[in-house]
């Protein structure tokens, strides 16, 4: 961890170090930070890292069942926990093949800080998704009977949920941006969010770090104008035409509604006072490194990419400008010169193990270079002996189990203890041992076992987040998401596993 | 005839129907809820449309400007106001024009591939901030140079003189409005920005921020962002259909062809009231058609139809052994993949606006389009110079699906896949059915020594796999057809087969024959793109995938296979009938229901 000293703050200090060269200020301090500020735990962040794929074979992304030394009888069926123990592999520490990493950037007070679950199932056949990482099921290739299905029933991701909600964010003072998203259809929200109607649709994420920046940091006024805000008289505008006579259809109306609404928040906006001081423009946008052609197969040049982010994300959280971060992770992290989809994703079953390989390693990448990446530039003292990690939950998914197409056992690795509400350094195994499994892979390494619901995953952040579950459950379930059974799998998913949707996931919550 | 074929397709298990049709994506229960859910009657209807004129053409709910119509529009209107120095000041708002938000491109519900950014209707905060900080943006760059100030307004709003006050500000709001609104500003609304200006008593004389308050509310206004339509009169036979007032018109039809607001002339003829007459209408339709901005609108469209902006780059895999030997002596540049989408679209301006090119040219034309050197040498002609297009050699390749910008990959290999899925998708808007469950099944492992092809054929036909089901009948054989063309788009006969050292492992021989089923269950054999580009042309399918593909960009929203059915139907006969593609694309906006909006 490292310390900050509150008379002369170190701004950040991670494993891959903090580049936006960012000089030592006391007004990057959090107006209310140390032991007269909020205390620890009050003031929560979550950030979703979601990557494509998945198929990562159970043996590479996951510890060795050695390390699951406790178990219980949970939704009828035995689950298990181990404390996180790296072993040293080539003198770096490492839990799977996969969740590897130098030592300075897994140091064993980080590792203390991680979780690694494993047992989380999506119910049903789902196969290409995007918002299924979130709860939003409905955004989905249509892939199977059952991805058809839910695809007719959107819903806001949870991060929309945390965005708007009064429990996540009790003071808006210092909020610029409820949430920041960095990839496609990856976060999804009401057009009236407010209000939690219209439509669902997908929020427009920025693929610049420094435009992000510019949102989060940089005063909306100009400093040359003295012009009050007139967002007023906006509103006035968009009333009169709302209130008017003249002939609207009742969707035009919705539409108005919306409108001002957001209105609303624009005028909330203009009125934060941004609290982290002048801060330089950061040198390097991300976007500079898709000027090389070959971004697509370098993963150092990706690396870089979504280390931009990382630090705006961290500023921002230390400015206390937003608490919300999503990003969609499209990118390989590997040089494979060919079809990624088709030869390598595609593929990744095969006995053989070859495609499995480059696709491991590619995710082994991915977690030392952006998730641990990020995880060291979150580890700073916030003055009272709390790290800001302590107050985030950091999540990473993905988007298949360990065989591509299929949700079943979908890797899900942590960061952070939410406040305090999260217990970490675990791995968690809800797996169903005693099932017979099912699916028809062949000469594949892996035996897919049930285990709990993803909804009652989504449902535990969001509890940890701050959020009474009557503020987001609905229909006979708890949990958050989607509580259908995909055909043929009714067997899997008794009762014992539905009912409990909406308890915090054993050993981790609550 | 069609019925018969369409049942044979289903009896492969994949037909999922043609685009605004009913299909396994229609579900009304939540599975939650109801244990028995699903769709169970998703009987294929025949892919088509018919004429009813009683029914009503659906609306879109306020449409929202895109991105690109916004951008046009503020840099119109400045260059309008600052004849002398438009561009100049929009540079100085271009960081609050670039905030706004990028429009996605949307297909139509169960369409998963292409679409248009016309059907991006989503409104988000992004949209709402930085309308009104280029709102801001625009007012200070109008007003704080007293030398700007007195172009936009006028003398008065910088002489000495109290008495005309008034008047110039009211003068200003209606002139400056009228041509902001798109309309007339009413009294109301006079009244309106006159309270704003005079800021509750707290501006003294002639102040520019007042004036900039009022070009801030003015352009964050709802008739700026939105298409605000009440319409007028009620359309007789078509029950909650209502004409366009001559501004909504001017407004809706300047956006369709120009991307941005209507300029003096098309205003001056919703003013006279000429534009709501048949004959003034017409002249304005064509005098909209022949201007450069038409070609420009028509260009967004060509390129979000035919997926233009997927092609990757084509350097990206340059240093790879295996790629630079597939290369062999060309060297792709950074800009090549965009030389290649320039090469296509080059052709389909060149049929639409240059000459009267019909749908059917577009698939057989055999001359370069290609303006740039690294195109023209992997077709081996010179680049073409403008004038007439110079000829490809006879017979090697035949029209759009030649093209190398439907071709090339970026990689080593070429993706019949890929190339069978677009077809299928953006030229048949036939719907291609999701994999199935066990899509991962265990094929067995192709040999190094195979073509593409012949990969594709063991990873995805396996007799009696579920992937055959598709694969074999649904999207290859259509991507089979252009492989005659390597991953760069070159002419080949034979696939030389390299390992990742780039070492010569083989050679296959490129077979282009297939049965494509351009008609679902028509068997049907095709030797190879020449062949499929004339199935195609006489399977009718490609007009009316046209039509639909056309509509959807014209109104900004999926085409109703009903209510649209009229301009669907219009649109086809006319492409079947080989009309000029001109013609096709005018001709949307002079059927009635371009004038028109429904209102419930």
């Amino acid at each position: 961890m490292a310390r900050v000293n509150p008379s002369r703050r170190q701004f950040l200090h991670g494993a891959a170090g903090f580049s936006l060269a960012l000089p030592v200020l006391p007004s990057l301090l959090p107006r209310d930070a140390g032991a007269g500020g909020v205390p620890s735990g009050t003031r929560r962040r979550f950030v979703a890292l979601c990557t494509e794929h998945g198929g990562v074979w159970g043996a590479n992304m996951f510890p060795a069942d050695s390390a699951l030394t406790d178990s219980q009888s949970y939704a009828g069926h035995s689950i298990r926990r181990g404390d996180l123990v790296a072993a040293d592999v080539g003198g770096q520490p490492q839990l799977s093949p996969v969740l590897r990493a130098s030592a300075d950037a897994l140091t064993p007070e980080r590792l203390a800080q991680l979780n690694v679950i494993r047992g989380l199932d999506h119910m049903f056949y789902i196969a290409h998704h995007r918002g299924g990482h979130l709860g939003n099921y409905a955004e989905n290739d249509g892939n199977g009977l059952d991805g058809q299905i839910v695809g007719g029933y959107p819903r806001p991701t949870i991060d929309q949920v945390l965005a708007w909600s009064d429990h996540f964010y009790p003071d808006l003072s210092s909020i610029l941006e409820r949430s920041m998203i960095v990839g496609h259809d990856i976060s999804f929200g009401w057009s009236n969010p407010a209000t939690q109607s219209g439509q669902v649709q997908a929020l427009p994420p920025e693929w610049s770090s420094l435009s992000l920046f510019n949102r989060i940091f940089v005063p909306q006024e100009d400093t040359q104008s003295p012009r009050p805000p007139v967002v007023d008289r906006v509103i006035d505008s968009y009333r009169s035409l709302r209130q008017s006579n003249r002939r609207l259809s009742a969707a035009d109306r919705q539409r108005l509604d919306d409108h001002l609404q957001r209105l609303d928040e624009l005028q909330r906006r203009l009125a934060v006072a941004v609290s982290c001081g002048e801060i330089p423009t950061p040198q390097a946008d991300s976007q500079d490194e898709w000027g090389n052609s070959g971004y697509d197969f370098d993963p150092a040049a990706q690396a870089r990419f979504w280390q931009l982010f990382n630090d705006v994300v961290a500023a921002a959280f230390i400015c206390d400008t937003s608490r919300i971060a999503v990003f969609r992770v499209t990118d390989h992290f590997s040089d494979y010169a060919g079809d990624w989809h088709q030869e390598i994703a595609h593929e990744a079953h095969t006995p053989d193990g070859a495609a499995q390989q480059v696709l491991a390693d590619a995710h082994q990448r991915f977690f030392a270079d952006v998730f641990m990446d990020l995880v060291g530039k979150l580890d700073v003292d916030q003055g009272d002996g709390t790290t800001l990690l302590h107050d985030t939950l950091v999540t990473w998914s993905q988007e298949s189990g360990n065989l591509t197409h299929e949700s079943v056992s979908t890797p899900v690795i942590t960061a952070g203890a939410a406040g305090g509400s999260l217990r970490t350094g675990q791995y968690l195994d809800y797996r169903n041992r005693q099932a017979d499994g099912f699916g028809d892979w062949g000469e594949t390494n892996e035996r897919l076992l049930p285990g709990l619901s993803y909804s009652q995953w989504l449902g535990t952040v969001l509890q940890s987040m701050g959020l009474p579950p009557a503020t987001y459950e609905q229909g006979p379930y708890g949990g958050y998401g989607e509580h259908f059974v995909g055909e043929g799998r009714e067997a899997l998913y008794p009762s014992s596993v539905l009912d409990v949707q909406g308890q915090p996931l054993p050993w981790l919550g609550g | 005839m069609l019925l018969a074929l369409l049942t044979g397709a289903l009896a492969t298990g994949c037909y999922s129907g043609h685009d605004g049709l009913p299909g396994a994506d229609d579900v009304d229960d939540h599975p939650g809820d109801d244990p028995e859910h699903g769709d169970d009657d998703d009987d294929p209807a025949i892919a088509g449309f018919e004429c009813d004129p009683s029914l009503v053409p659906p609306a879109l709910p306020l449409r929202r400007l895109t991105r690109v119509q916004l951008d046009h529009t503020i840099r119109d209107l400045l260059r309008w106001a600052l004849p002398s120095e438009g561009d100049a000041v929009a540079d100085l708002v271009a960081p609050q024009l670039a905030a706004i938000p990028d429009d996605a491109r949307r297909a139509p519900d169960g369409v998963h591939h292409g679409g248009f950014s016309r059907l991006d209707q989503s409104v988000h905060q992004e949209h709402i901030n930085a309308t009104y900080e280029v709102g801001r943006a625009v007012g200070d760059a109008l007003t704080r140079d007293p030398a700007r100030l007195e172009v936009v307004v006028g003398s008065c709003a910088i002489d000495a003189d109290p008495q005309n006050d008034t008047a110039c500000v009211d003068d200003f709001i209606r002139r400056f409005g009228g041509r902001t609104l798109r309309r007339p500003v009413t009294d109301e609304e006079l009244s309106f920005y006159r309270e704003i200006f005079d800021g509750e008593g707290v501006t003294e004389g002639m102040e520019p921020e007042a004036f900039a308050d009022v070009i801030t509310v003015m352009l964050a206004s709802p008739a700026v962002l939105y298409l605000i339509e009440h319409g007028e009169d009620p359309v007789e036979g078509q029950p909650g259909a209502y004409a366009l007032s001559a501004y909504e018109l001017a407004s809706r039809l300047s956006y369709h062809l120009w991307q941005t607001m209507p300029d003096d002339e098309l205003l001056d003829a919703a003013q006279s009231g000429a534009l709501l007459t048949d004959e003034g209408y017409r002249a304005q339709v064509d005098r909209m058609f022949a201007d450069p901005r038409t070609r420009e609108a028509m260009a967004e469209f060509y390129r979000q139809w035919l997926w233009l902006d997927d092609l990757p780059p084509m350097d990206a895999l340059v240093g790879n052994p295996r790629f630079d030997a597939f290369l062999g002596d060309f060297a792709p540049g950074p800009d090549t993949h965009r030389h290649m989408a320039d090469e296509a679209l080059a052709m389909l301006e060149y049929l639409t606006f240059d000459t009267p090119g019909s749908l059917s040219q577009l698939m057989l034309d055999e001359r370069s389009f290609a303006r740039h050197e690294d195109v023209a040498e992997l077709y081996g002609v010179a680049p073409w110079q403008g004038g007439e297009p110079p000829a490809l050699p006879p017979g090697q390749r035949v029209g759009l699906l030649s093209r190398a910008a439907l071709t090339a990959s970026g990689t080593a290999n070429t993706r019949p896949i890929v190339k069978g899925v677009f077809i299928r998708t953006a030229m048949l808007c036939q719907q291609i059915p999701p994999p199935p469950d066990n899509a991962n099944a265990m094929p067995p492992a192709p040999q190094p020594n195979m073509s593409t092809r012949e990969v594709v054929e063991q990873l995805t036909e396996q007799e009696g796999s579920a992937c055959a089901s598709c694969h074999a009948t649904f999207i290859n054989p259509l991507g089979y057809a252009t492989e005659g063309f390597d991953a760069l788009g070159r002419v080949r006969t034979t696939q030389v087969l390299f390992d990742d050292d780039g070492q010569v492992t083989g050679e296959r021989p490129i077979d282009t024959r297939s049965i494509p089923q351009v008609i679902p269950g028509d068997d049907t054999p095709s030797e190879g793109v020449a062949d499929l580009a004339q199935q195609i042309i006489d399977s009718g399918e490609l007009s009316a995938c046209f039509a639909r593909q056309y509509v959807r960009f014209s109104h900004g929203r999926p085409e109703d296979s009903q209510r649209d059915g009229c301009a669907l139907e219009d649109l086809t006969a006319r492409l079947d009938a080989d009309a000029p593609l001109a013609e096709v694309l005018r001709a949307i906006a002079l059927r009635p229901e371009f004038r028109q909006r429904a209102i419930d």
